[in-house]
Parts: C-alpha cells; structure tokens; sequence
C-alpha cells in the first residue's frame, strides 16, 4: 500500500521513521509493504511512486527547512501528484477554521483514500460531516492521535469495551497545563511555571489552545462524537482554562489533600472543560505532562489509562495502530 | 411485579438489644435487619451481661434511613428489647474553591442562597491565609449533604453564582 504525509514537523518525520522501520512487519504481516509515496509541508513537497527514503526526506527537510524541492500554490496539486492509498494528515491544527488539515482530509475522502490522522481541528469542528463523508466512499477515517497522543482511548473503547455502555470518560487531555500544574503544586507561580514549560518545549510561544482549555475541548469533542455517538461540536464544549489558578488556590488545595488539574471530562449529556480539585492519590491527580482518563464503564467499573500525551514517536504510535487497522480491513492480516 | 421501595439515605447504626435467653433468638434479634434490606456488619453476642433474664445483642449495621422506623417495630413485635440506638449518617462531601472577590460577605451570601434551596449536613469555608491582606480572595467551601442529589443543586448554584460575579470555581470529583 502507498501513503501520502500531509505535514513534515515532528510527527510527520516520526511517521516516515516508523513507517520505513517497520518494513519487515509489514511484509510479515500482510505479504506487502507500506511505502511512503508523496510527503508535504507548508511549502513544498516530494513524490516518488517507487517509494521515498524515510532518512533523506527527514535530512533534507533538517537541511533546508524543506521536504521537498516542487514549490505548491494549492495543495490538490501535490495530492494528484502521485496515486496513493492513505493520507496521513499531521498538519498543525487549526481550532478556529480546521485549517488545511479540514481541506486535505475532505478531497482525500473524496478521491478514494482512507485517512489517518492526528489534526483535531478537522474532527473537533466537522466531525459529523466527515465521518458522513467517509462513509458515503466507502473510506476509512482513523484519528486515535488526536486525543491523548499515545495513551490508547479511541481503540480501546471501540474495539476492547465494545458493546459496554461507556457512563462516562474524564481526564487529563493537555500535558502543558498538567505539566503548568503540578508546577505550581511545588509553589512556583503560574507565569513561572508557564515559562519553564515553554523553555523545555511543552508550551507554545502562544499557549492560549492549552492554558484556555481550548486544545482538551477538541478532544472531549472528539470523545463525544466517537464514542458516545454524539453529534457535539466545539462550541458546545463548556471551557474554563488554568489561567485564574493562582498560587493561593494551589495552596488551599494542597492543605487539604488535594491538587488542582485540568479534567475534560464527557458523558452522555456533559461536555465539559475545568479545574477540578482531585484528591492526593487519585487516578487523575498526575502529575508531570503524562495524559491520564479514567473511563466509567458498564460491566468493568472504572478503567484507567495514561501515556505521553504528545511527541513525535508517541503519536507515531497511535498513527501506526490506526494504519494497521486499515491495512487489516483492505488486505487481512 | 416488583414494586421499587424508597430506603432513604444510607445510615450507620449501632444498636444495644437484650434477648430473651433461649435457642434462636440471636437468629431472631438480626433477622430483622435483613428483612429491612439492612447490611450487617459486626454482631457482638454478649453472654456475660444478662439483665432480667435477657441477653445483650450489640449489632452495627448499615440501613436506609426510611427504614429505621419498620425495623424497631420489627423488633418490637419479636419481643427484643431496644436499650440504644445511635446512628452516623452516609454524607456525601464535595469540595470548592472560590478564586476571586469573594469575601465573607460574599461567601455568606452564596451560603444563604444554597440553605434556601437544599439542606446541608455541614459546611466549612476556610480562607488562603495570604487573601487575608489581599483584593482577590481564595476560599476553599467544603460541603456534606445527606442526598447526593442535593449536591447536583450546590453545584448548580455556585456555578450559576460564581459566572454572575465572574468568579473561577473549582469544584472536586
């Protein structure tokens, strides 16, 4: 099978690495390889039909600051440029419009292929239309990515709790505002502790999708409309962000036994973004900027998973977990 | 057809019973909890303390607290004598935190308007020791109600509250 990566920044190039170390799997697996045919990124990008190199596209873009050498003016253009199975889309999201990520996954249903992706934006604001999309051409579109990064949540419901009425899920879906957080669990205040995360890479120079709460709400979307069946869109999402947490409110807590964390938490009528106060020793008490839900389930009572939630190699993860499903389904393993 | 039963909210009891000194009435003074849908949890026979010619029975178990009532007259008609009964409620805790302009006159305020609408078992409401000097105040409430569903209601109005006065509120799990 043939695939095409939409976006070269850190999660586009850990596929490309998974993708090309994983060959032998592949070939065990289903007598065929996955090969990367077309890759992209905000400017320019490459195609070759025979396959590229995961390594020289991942040196060139390090080198140039490019994937490729064929500038774009529309991105159909470089999608047409070479037949393939599945887009990976990994562009940046987009919380406000979609983005490019909302525009590449609509013309690539649209044209046949099957769409893995790790863009919220898209899913948070049209999930309904493009999951309908999806159906009418018969295309598979994945997105474990998007919530939770390598902690397994959207397969882990659909396929392992299949069948349970899930009550309801809540967690901590933004490692910036955990890591903010537990941060200011040690006394440090929450401009301080905000600078340190964007010192070691956490935050972004413009942290309002993390600290307003605006980047778990996309997930708690995505949560609602894919496993609770619901048809629920950013807006609906009720958001409090970190940014009124002060020292004080930290230190109350803390006297008292418990921390302050940002939950997104999703049930059949709630939808909702806060800080909450967990207990010392609770599940979602975590610290440091691991995700962590705990979903409320029908026979099994309450199941509690948590991983990085981001990272090149640890969307990777998910990313690859979805296209193995989809290999699964159109070869059979 | 099975008729649902209202049992209240769940109680601890404690309850001192004497027993007529005869084969079966250990059996008979606990039987009853039972039939209440009561959940025992330590029986203490205790041989040594006979009093007019009656045995002490010391048995704790966990009962709604609608049915407390029908189990005395359970007893009752079995001849058992009821010399105490103490009991500890089930409360339901939750917790707050109050970021904001929220000084006493504040907190009494929301308090006033929460005792209007629902019953609460207790309350404390302690302050950051720094909001003492301080515009912005931070004030932790901890709430216990007997009815989880009085809780849903303290929620509801805090929140409704607290957006009016532009005050973040945190509330526990």
């Amino acid at each position: 099978m043939k695939a095409f990566i939409c976006g070269f920044g850190t999660i586009g190039q850990s596929v490309a690495k998974v993708i090309a170390a994983k060959q032998d799997f592949f070939s065990k697996r289903y007598g065929e390889t996955l090969i990367v045919v077309g890759a992209l990124d905000s400017k320019t990008y490459v195609c070759n039909p025979n396959g590229l190199n995961a390594e020289e596209i991942i040196e060139a873009k390090k080198k140039t600051g490019c994937v490729g050498d064929k500038k774009y003016t529309d991105i159909k253009e470089a999608l047409d440029s070479v037949d393939f199975d599945i887009l990976i889309e990994v562009t940046s999201t987009d919380i406000k419009t979609g983005g490019v990520g909302l525009e590449n996954i609509r013309y690539a249903l649209q044209n046949g292929k099957d769409v893995v992706t790790a863009n919220k934006g898209p899913l948070a604001l049209k999930y309904k239309e493009l999951t309908t999309l999806a159906d009418e051409h018969g295309r598979y579109l994945l997105f474990e990515g998007t919530v939770g990064g390598a902690m397994p949540i959207i397969n882990l419901n659909k396929y392992d709790l299949a069948g349970q009425d899930i009550k309801s899920i809540r967690g901590i879906f933004n490692g910036t505002c955990n890591y903010i957080l537990t941060k200011m669990d040690s006394g440090q205040p929450f401009e301080q502790a905000l600078k340190e995360a964007q010192q070691q890479g956490y935050a972004e120079t413009d942290p309002t999708n993390d600290v307003e709460g605006y980047d778990s709400a996309c997930k708690v979307v995505i949560l609602a409309n894919s496993i609770f069946g619901r048809n629920a869109t950013f807006s609906d999402v009720d958001i409090t962000g970190i940014t009124s947490i002060n020292s004080d409110a930290v230190a109350l807590a803390q006297n008292n036994g418990m921390v302050i964390r940002l939950i997104g938490e999703v049930s059949a009528t709630k939808l909702e973004v806060a800080p909450r106060l967990i207990p010392r020793g609770h599940p979602l008490s975590l610290p440091g900027t691991l995700n962590t839900a705990e979903i409320i389930t029908e026979y099994a009572g309450p199941i509690t998973v948590s991983g990085v939630g981001a990272g090149g190699p640890e969307t990777a993860s998910a990313i690859l977990s979805d296209i193995i499903d989809i290999m699964d389904e159109r070869i059979g393993d | 057809m099975a008729v649902g039963r209202s049992i209240g909210a769940k109680m601890i009891v404690n309850a001192e019973l004497f027993v007529n000194d005869l084969p079966g009435q250990l059996i008979g003074s606990i039987e009853p909890i039972s039939m209440v849908d009561g959940n025992i949890l330590g029986v203490v026979h205790n041989r040594d303390r006979i009093v007019d010619h009656r045995i002490c029975v010391n048995v704790t178990f966990e009962v709604g607290d609608r049915q407390l009532e029908r189990l005395k007259e359970l007893w009752k008609a079995r001849d058992i004598v009821i010399s105490s009964l103490g009991s500890v409620h089930e409360t339901y805790t939750m917790d707050y935190i109050l970021i904001g302009d929220v000084n006493a006159q504040y907190i009494e305020g929301l308090l006033k308007k929460i005792n209007e609408a629902t019953t609460l078992d207790e309350v404390n409401v302690s302050y950051s020791s720094k909001s003492v000097r301080t515009a912005s105040h931070t004030s932790l409430i901890t709430v216990k109600a007997r009815y989880e569903d009085n809780l849903d209601k303290i929620d509801a109005i805090l929140r409704r509250e607290c957006k009016k006065a532009n005050v973040t509120y945190v509330r526990g799990v």
